[in-house]
């Protein structure tokens, strides 16, 4: 179907975003909110990644003076802490948000100004964290920060207070970004695209989105009860007073298992979209790819003890929790071999997208393999809290997530940008990063087994672990070297790239369909879908279907299952309140920091926001079931 | 995002500039090995004016078992949070009043200097403290040799 013109302006007019700083203040668009998203996280992953390299260059020979111990803790709490929750989640979430609405060929997310104010709540939580570190209140107890350690006698002041506020605004930052995406999966989908034709990649995002409102929910909980002991002296986690110091554990590993998954499970859907295109076939086993999702987002739920193997919970515990671990290699193991098997018979082809994903299946299985060991309660005793478990979770994190996230940087770079990426670079890239990634984390491996603690600033000359500690600081800088590259790479090529056109790759989903970078509106029509590659039909026009307005901003909402139109929808235009109210929201987490009353009084502010947010902009209804009494 | 970092910038500059230290924690060997020259010893803010050290004050406070006698219900003298000093609120006489305890023992032939000046600096912020949070943090230190129930060194 060839839009016209007029219809392609007029759809302009009503989509695009009013001009200038307003326009940005104001903004519901998806892409420019996942753009923004993924810009600050990469910036954070940037400072983050400093960090490691600080930390690795203490730790390049015995007794060295670069860091005092309090610095090294500060160092590997702000990493782990910004890497976990301000990075890795933040980033999947803007992928979806960025891709899901162009996947469905819809016009906006379901909730466009819910998607707005999490990204002002999220960056409120950036600015918490790094602010706070500016001025010298940096967490300073490691990622998960556990009570009594982190109760009110054990660390004075508020580093720990800004550590748990973090987490609370980035937790609902990754709450209402996860409902957006999952309504969004569930009831906008194009006609005909069925749950049975939907792309894995929907499927990836939506069930890491479900599991995040399963699983953030502990986290949040747990860091407020925290909250409540430091500030208005609650005892949940005083054991002499009758509380219990491992219910932190639990319902933060309760959360924390499940999000190492939620950064992995959508990792699998750029994955599927990758293989898929450069494979030039139908994933192998696209059933079995999404049966195996589901089993590992509900496997995930089971498996959270194994972090506490060391606690001393009860014996027939450990071993359920270590065959719950070992289970979810079967699911993981499927995928991998569903993927194989699509680029084994495939007509494939290799560009720099290509290779990120070899990268991770090498290392993604090195680091599933550490992780059957680590499962292993008996064996787990001799390893936690060394260096073996930082090999690990850098090979399942960095290998499983981060590498096809950068698989998918290149893959839709063009689409964003309309240009591509330099080839050349980009391998010269991958090589670097891949490679020193190896370099730098492998010898750990050997470093745990030798029995190097970790959270260490330091060890003494005799210990023999010189050579593998230089080895894995020269890995990290060359790692460090190649995502310089990668930056420079995207960077330059985003004004000096080869145009690349709607579509470079010849690729399977909708998001192919429309120009690059995608207009306001995104498509110009609602496509209509056949198959689970609506994009490989031969060449012929996408079958599209008609009857959204275009003079206002309307969106097709079809059913769950069979995707039939059900009716359509308004969609909300720019507005500055999930600005105002991610504002009121974010002066109340950081003031209930030094008092329970910002509780009360700042729920006000909170709901002026929300009141101004809500507020009818249609006149009351004259008949019908809403007809207003006289 | 630019203009909006100019408006975050600002005030973060003034705190910046108001930079709280009272949060900073230096882990090393003891910096004091006298006692204060004078309610106006230059050493003094780097103790009274840190959470961290008031905290391990605090800590020293039950080890060598001052809670004993100075705890809430404790009257006259004895009485450290109602903000009144008998010899002298300063903070070398209050470091005085530890060293030279009477009714006998002087601590200052048991404990450590560095620590003495740690709990110098917890008693002089106990005024600012609320019972409830002094009760908190006791339960949770509770399981430290403190008092009567420590047994000798580890």
């Amino acid at each position: 179907m060839k839009p016209d013109p007029s219809l392609l302006e007029q759809l302009d007019r009503t989509w695009r975003d009013p001009p200038g700083l307003w326009g940005f203040l104001t903004t519901v668009d998806h892409k420019r909110i996942a753009a923004r998203y993924i810009v600050t996280a990469l910036l954070l992953m940037f400072l983050a990644g400093m960090l490691a390299l600080d930390m690795r260059w203490q730790l390049s020979v015995p007794e060295n003076t670069r860091m005092t111990p309090q610095l090294f803790n500060e160092s590997f709490s702000l990493h782990g802490s910004t890497m976990l929750f301000l990075v890795s989640v933040p980033l999947m979430e803007a992928m979806a948000f960025w891709l899901v609405p162009l996947m469905l060929g819809a016009r906006n997310m379901a909730f466009p100004r819910l998607g707005a104010f999490s990204f002002w709540l999220y960056f409120g939580g950036v600015l918490t964290l790094w602010v706070a570190h500016a001025i010298d209140i940096t967490p300073d107890l490691g990622w998960f920060e556990y009570p009594p350690l982190s109760g009110p006698a054990y660390s004075p002041g508020h580093r720990a207070d800004i550590w748990a506020q973090m987490i609370t605004f980035t937790e609902v930052a990754a709450l209402a970004a996860s409902v957006n995406v999952a309504a969004t999966i569930l009831k906008m989908r194009p006609p005909g695209m069925t749950l049975a034709r939907m792309p894995v990649f929907l499927w990836a995002m939506l069930i890491a989105s479900i599991m995040t409102m399963f699983s953030m929910p502990a986290v949040m909980l747990v860091t407020s009860m925290l909250i409540a002991d430091r500030l208005v002296s609650t005892q949940f986690f005083s054991v002499a007073a009758g509380g219990d110091a491992v219910l932190f554990q639990h319902l933060f590993w309760f959360f924390g298992h499940p999000e190492v998954y939620i950064i992995f499970v959508p990792a699998t859907g750029f994955v599927s979209s990758i293989v898929e295109t450069f494979s030039r076939r139908v994933l192998y086993g696209h059933s079995v790819l999404v049966l195996a999702i589901l089993s590992i987002g509900a496997l995930a739920f089971g498996l959270w003890v194994h972090h506490m193997f060391a606690v001393g919970l009860p014996r027939l515990g450990n071993d359920f929790y270590t065959a719950a671990s070992m289970a979810i290699a079967v699911p993981a193991g499927l995928q991998i071999f569903c993927w194989l098997a699509t680029i084994g018979t495939g007509r494939t082809w290799f560009p720099t997208p290509m290779l990120w994903i070899l990268g991770f299946v090498a290392t993604f299985v090195i680091g599933g393999l550490s992780g059957v060991m680590t499962a292993s309660a008996a064996l787990d005793l001799q390893l936690t809290d060394t260096y073996f478990i930082v090999a690990h979770l850098h090979y399942v994190l960095i290998g499983g997530a981060i590498f096809p996230l950068f698989g998918a940087f290149c893959y839709w770079y063009p689409k964003a940008t309309g240009r591509l990426m330099s080839e050349r670079w980009g391998k010269v890239a991958f090589v670097l990063i891949v490679g020193g990634f190896n370099l730098g984390f492998f010898p750990m491996h050997l470093l745990g087994l030798e029995g190097m603690p970790r959270r260490v600033y330091t060890y003494p000359a005799h210990m023999g672990w010189d050579m593998l500690n230089q080895i894995a600081t020269a890995g990290s800088a060359i790692a460090v070297t190649g995502g310089l590259v990668f930056a420079a790479n995207a960077l330059c090529s985003y004004w000096r790239g080869k145009p690349s056109g709607a579509d470079p790759w010849g690729g399977s989903t909708l998001e192919w369909a429309t120009a690059s970078p995608p207009p306001a509106y995104n498509i110009p029509f609602t496509p209509r879908v056949d198959s689970l590659t609506p994009m490989w039909n031969g060449g012929a026009p996408l079958p599209a279907l008609d009857g959204i307005a275009i003079d206002t901003r309307e969106v097709l909402v079809s059913s769950v299952t069979d995707a039939q139109p059900l009716y359509r929808q308004k969609s909300a235009g720019p507005s500055i309140w999930p600005l105002v109210a991610a504002l009121a929201v974010s002066a109340m987490f950081i003031a209930s920091i030094f008092t329970p009353w910002a509780i009360p009084i700042g729920a006000l502010p909170i709901g002026a926001a929300l009141t101004g947010w809500f507020w009818p902009n249609r006149p009351r209804a004259k008949i019908g079931a809403l007809e207003a009494a006289p | 995002m630019r203009v909006r970092g100019a408006t975050i910038l600002a005030p973060v500059a003034l705190l910046a500039l108001a930079a709280c230290t009272n949060e900073a924690r230096t882990l090393g060997p003891s910096l004091p090995q006298t006692a204060p020259a004078g309610n106006a010893d230059p050493r003094v803010p780097a103790y009274q004016a840190n959470l961290y050290q008031v905290a391990q004050g605090g800590r020293y406070f039950m080890w060598y078992g001052c809670s004993g006698c100075h705890d809430d219900s404790a009257r006259g003298a004895a009485n450290l949070s109602d903000g009144r000093w008998r010899r002298g609120g300063g903070f070398a006489d209050v470091y005085r009043a530890i060293a030279r305890h009477r009714p006998a023992p002087a601590y200052e032939a048991t404990v450590p200097v560095e620590q003495l000046w740690q709990l110098t600096a917890y008693v002089r912020d106990l005024p600012a403290h609320h019972p409830e949070k002094r009760r908190r943090v006791t339960l949770d230190q509770e399981g430290e040799p403190q008092g009567s129930q420590w047994s000798g060194p580890q």
